[in-house]
């Protein structure tokens, strides 16, 4: 046992979980503790103070190439911070697939990190990192794919402007998982469950079609809008036509989108909307799990 | 269907020397630890206090002690000087006692000679250290007795007791010898009057 063992035992850090310990939730790493969240798209930069309690703050947004802008506002993001640490969603470079029949062994989650071959099988790439969500009652499951240099390029770039990255997730995979969590609330088969799920996050966009509990279709793009909304609409357009009629439609989206709901019920005209979006859901969702 | 997993999947590049957190149960090590501190602070602090208190304490006892020493010391110093004064009352009382004279006592013994009676040598000696005591060494040529207690009687007229007394009577002569103390007649009347 050291001096510094010593000194994080006299001040309690010893039993709160490191900082970067993936294991833990943001509120158990940084009880009160100034973060940051960052949003990383192909040309945008967005940003959220994380206060000591955990609320997220304003949203700042740079439309640039994310290097230069952090470059450009590290100072002000690092007086944001109290030891540099930041969480950040990356929005681009990354693929949601729709997969069958893989693997659902008892330790497959920490074997995806360490062996993926072992649980994706003939799917697995070289270079990439990914996360899987089971579907329960049937054999399909949703792989998230990360380009894993991209990954490592936005650690040099956060490390370089002189911050420490404790998180790095994806933004729609998150809120996708949210929103398939708050629908899919009943154990068992006895009460099916169909919607159509729309997931928008900084550019992103993700829908996923839930039949009777049955995943049948996925779709995932990044980098598809930034003010205006139509490659949205154009996104899901086609969609209409392979849903069942008493399917309902799902939205969440990392802030509230003004007029999305309207445009959507014009492409999908006599289907229920419900809106699962919040002003800050997904830094809230960060900082909470 | 329930999908119940909400944790978020971290990309980040783990670092291998992650520690879990230690057991909650543990924090009661650094907390005893805070603990003892207090305790110890506490501790010292009263024993700090309490030495000041017996510090003033024995510094109040050493004046006390230094006092009570002079006081004693002039006590003292007024017995000795007291003492001294009794020695020199007793001195002047015994110069009062010895110079008291003793013609009257000769001429008493002498009076107090019959006619067949005669002194053949007389001896009155005055002690250096109790000049109130006078040895008296009487050789009369007698052949009774009746001619001492006559003496010894008219002696006693003279305030002087006789203490001590030996005779011896031989062939017509009477040896006496006896320790004369004088009592004053005052202070019998005084212890009278007092009693």
């Amino acid at each position: 046992m050291n001096k510094i063992d010593l000194k994080s035992i006299l001040n309690f850090s010893a039993f709160r979980s490191e900082p970067d310990d993936p294991s833990a939730s943001w509120k158990k790493r940084f009880p009160s503790e100034k973060t940051v969240f960052f949003g990383l798209g192909r040309a945008t930069l967005s940003w959220r103070a994380i206060s000591r309690s955990g609320t997220p703050g304003e949203l700042e947004t740079v439309r640039a190439d994310p290097k230069e802008a952090l470059t450009q506002s590290a100072e002000h993001i690092k007086s944001l911070t109290e030891h540099g640490w930041c969480a950040a969603s990356l929005n681009t470079r990354y693929v949601i697939s729709l997969e069958t029949n893989l693997s659902r062994r008892a330790g497959t989650g920490d074997m995806l990190k360490t062996n993926p071959r072992g649980v994706l099988g003939g799917r697995f790439e070289r270079g990439k990192r990914y996360a899987l969500t089971h579907n329960p009652e049937t054999n399909s499951s949703i792989l998230l794919t990360f380009d894993e240099d991209q990954i490592r390029k936005s650690e040099a770039m956060f490390s370089e402007a002189g911050l420490r990255v404790g998180r790095f997730c994806c933004g729609a995979y998150v809120l996708l998982k949210h929103a398939l969590a708050s629908l899919n609330t009943v154990k068992g088969s006895e009460t099916p469950v169909s919607a159509f799920y729309i997931v928008c996050c900084e550019g992103a966009v993700c829908a996923l079609v839930q039949d009777q509990d049955r995943w049948n279709e996925l779709r995932s793009r990044t980098d598809v809008y930034e003010e205006d909304m139509t490659p949205i609409t154009d996104l899901l357009a086609p969609f209409h036509s392979r849903l069942a009629p008493e399917t309902g439609i799902t939205l969440i989206c990392d802030e509230p989108m003004e007029g999305l709901n309207e445009r959507l019920a014009k492409v999908f005209p006599g289907r229920s909307i419900n809106d699962l979006s919040q002003p800050a859901l997904l830094a809230n969702l960060m900082v909470q799990h | 269907m329930q999908i119940t997993e909400r944790q978020i999947d971290d990309f980040k590049s783990d670092r291998k020397d992650i520690t879990p957190p230690l057991p909650m149960v543990l924090r009661l090590v650094p907390l005893l630890f805070y603990c003892s501190i207090a305790v110890t602070v506490i501790l010292s602090s009263i024993f700090a206090i309490q030495f000041q208190l017996a510090v003033q304490k024995r510094d109040s006892h050493k004046t006390q002690s230094a006092s009570l020493v002079t006081q004693t010391q002039d006590a003292r110093n007024q017995r000795t000087a007291l003492e001294a004064q009794v020695k020199k009352a007793t001195d002047i009382q015994n110069w009062v006692a010895g110079s008291r004279p003793l013609e009257p006592l000769l001429v008493e013994i002498t009076r107090s000679m019959g006619s067949r009676s005669l002194i053949l040598d007389l001896r009155l000696d005055r002690e250096a250290e109790n000049p109130s005591q006078i040895r008296m060494g009487l050789s009369m040529g007698t052949d009774s007795t009746k001619q001492l207690d006559t003496t010894v009687e008219k002696i006693s007229t003279l305030n002087y007791r006789a203490f001590s007394p030996t005779q011896t009577l031989g062939r017509g002569m009477l040896d006496y010898k006896a320790t004369l103390v004088y009592k004053d007649p005052l202070s019998k009347k005084n212890e009278e009057g007092s009693q």
